[in-house]
């Protein structure tokens, strides 16, 4: 948790805990007043971790579009885009994408990864081959601060070295604690070299956008979401997690095909979603 | 900018919550302190929401027919040179280029060792700048719009000219001359038509951030550039910034779905279901 997450709950937790220990105030409200606020804790940590569940619901609840720029509207559902021209209904739909343990080859220590590496190339160009409508699979890099990521580096090798002699100096050593706290500085280790011969650190969002097409907003809004299925079974056979984005991300997503932000704002983004 | 807002609009909507919180402890009338309590309650919700929802506020405020207009200016214009899309921010103004990625290798005709390798350079293809980029694999429907409508041009045409010869004795070698290449130009519509031919291309994409359009599109060619510059260098390609027209097809969702193939495929469909 960062430390600004930590300040906004901090800061709205107050005026809740200052209800709930000033319950004799309600009289026979007091336990109503509890509950609601309870539910009220609920409704913020699920906006903490899990928004893309309360905006979509609240949103499709109220009837909300949001219209994004000339053309292009998001549905009260908050799932997809939506823009009409040439007559035709255009809707594009977004999929979160992770293939960290393809692309960061160099991150993989063990070595039976070099199998998967191999695989990859051909179970791209199978599901490519085989879909028939366009899609576009995205990935945007940031660099990270050097400085601060060599720094954060060290500090946990010099926490697991610390660790390994606390270890080591017991009467009854575990092999196992030992095997496993020199495994983690070995990965540490090899971060802090691959940093050291000049490679940049990167935060990475993957995404894959398909566009449907339908003669309705309705019939565009159903061949995009057996597009999106069919995305999500191919990609399925490349073993990474593929869901359908909803909700604000939708909003930015859309954004990134036109801009980009400068890394001190990207950097803020990343901090969110992690 | 934004992130002054944000934090104002917090620091304001989480005092009214905690002002509520405290007026309950003020009131001697339990319905009303449970009523400072509930507003104290919302707007701390209110306040918490804006870690992410700022953005969304100003405009919901003005709301009109049950839409938020976040803009309702086009999303982008093309820059003067044609290097670049500008989009206008509440910040600035951002300007982006984009760099075309010709790579035409294919896995099935590569080594185990150079499979490895090429995931090796992808790896080091994104760490090329000091900037953000993204890099994008696009597969898009071929546009055959004008293919499509030159065909249909010379249908018509063909079907002039049969109707412009009298169905009179004497006529009947040219009129089944003309009947003929009626067929044929019909045929061939339905032929091209009848499937789609998807294509792809990948690119890289890089911003830059100006106080006016020429400033920010300079920085973002001279950034692609660096990019095209080093994704050559890495992949061994001969890596370029698009220009004009070649943009839009990235960043428009209707180009990868061209409108008037699209539009003949819903037709012959709508035929054969018999509709």
């Amino acid at each position: 948790m960062d430390e600004q997450t930590i300040m906004y709950l901090g800061f709205s937790a107050i005026s809740i805990f200052m209800l709930f220990i000033g319950g004799s105030n309600f009289g026979p409200f007091a336990i109503l007043v509890d509950v609601i606020a309870l539910a009220t804790v609920a409704m913020i940590l699920t906006l903490n971790y899990a928004d893309f569940m309360l905006f979509p619901a609240v949103m499709s609840m109220l009837g909300i579009k949001v219209m994004l720029s000339k053309n292009d509207t998001v549905p009260k559902e908050q799932n997809r885009v939506v823009r009409y021209t040439n007559g035709l209904y255009y809707a594009t739909g977004y999929l979160t994408a992770n293939i960290y343990k393809y692309v960061f080859h160099e991150e993989a220590i063990v070595q039976s990864d070099d199998q998967i590496m191999i695989e990859a190339p051909g179970k791209w160009e199978r599901i490519v081959m085989n879909i028939d409508f366009p899609f576009k699979f995205n990935v945007i890099s940031n660099p990270k601060d050097i400085q601060k990521y060599r720094e954060d580096l060290e500090g946990r090798r010099g926490f697991y070295e610390f660790q390994i002699s606390k270890e080591s100096q017991r009467e009854n050593p575990s092999a196992m604690t030992l095997q496993e706290l020199q495994r983690k500085m070995n990965v540490l280790q090899a971060r802090i070299d691959r940093i050291s011969s000049g490679e940049l650190p990167l935060n990475s969002i993957m995404y894959i956008e398909t566009t449907a097409v339908g003669v309705s907003d309705k019939a565009a809004a159903d061949a995009l979401t057996m597009q999106l299925s069919r995305l999500e079974t191919m990609f399925s056979s490349m073993d990474m997690a593929v869901t359908r984005v909803a909700g604000r991300e939708v909003h930015t997503l859309y954004k990134f095909n036109y801009m980009l932000y400068e890394n001190q704002l990207m950097q803020k983004l990343f901090d969110l979603q992690s | 900018m934004a992130l002054k807002i944000q934090m104002f609009l917090f620091v304001v909507l989480a005092g009214v919550s905690i002002m509520f919180a405290v007026l309950t402890y003020n009131v001697t009338n339990n319905l009303l302190a449970f009523l400072f309590a509930i507003l104290s309650m919302l707007f701390a919700i209110i306040a918490f929401s804006t870690k992410y929802y700022t953005y969304l506020y100003m405009p919901a405020l003005k709301m009109r027919k049950g839409t938020i207009v976040l803009n309702s200016a086009e999303p982008f214009i093309l820059s003067p040179s044609g290097t670049s899309v500008v989009v206008r921010e509440e910040d600035g103004i951002y300007a982006s280029s984009f760099v075309t990625i010709p790579l035409y290798r294919s896995g099935t005709e590569m080594s185990d060792a150079e499979k490895l390798d090429m995931a090796k350079l992808f790896s080091r293809v994104l760490t090329v700048t000091k900037n953000t980029v993204k890099i994008a694999s696009q597969v898009y429907i071929v546009n055959k719009d004008d293919y499509i409508a030159r065909i249909r041009q010379k249908l018509d045409e063909s079907e002039a000219k049969l109707r412009s010869i009298p169905a009179e004795p004497g006529n009947e070698k040219a009129r089944t001359r003309a009947e003929g290449e009626m067929t044929m130009w019909h045929n061939l519509l339905n032929n091209v038509s009848s499937s789609k031919s998807e294509a792809m291309v990948s690119y890289a994409m890089v911003s830059a951030f100006g106080t006016n359009d020429e400033e920010a599109s300079a920085i973002a060619y001279q950034r692609a550039e660096e990019i095209a510059s080093g994704i050559s260098a890495i992949l061994g390609i001969s890596a370029y910034v698009a220009h004009g027209d070649e943009i839009l097809d990235f960043v428009q969702p209707d180009r990868s779905v061209p409108a008037e193939t699209v539009n003949e495929l819903i037709r012959q469909k709508s035929m054969q279901e018999g509709l």
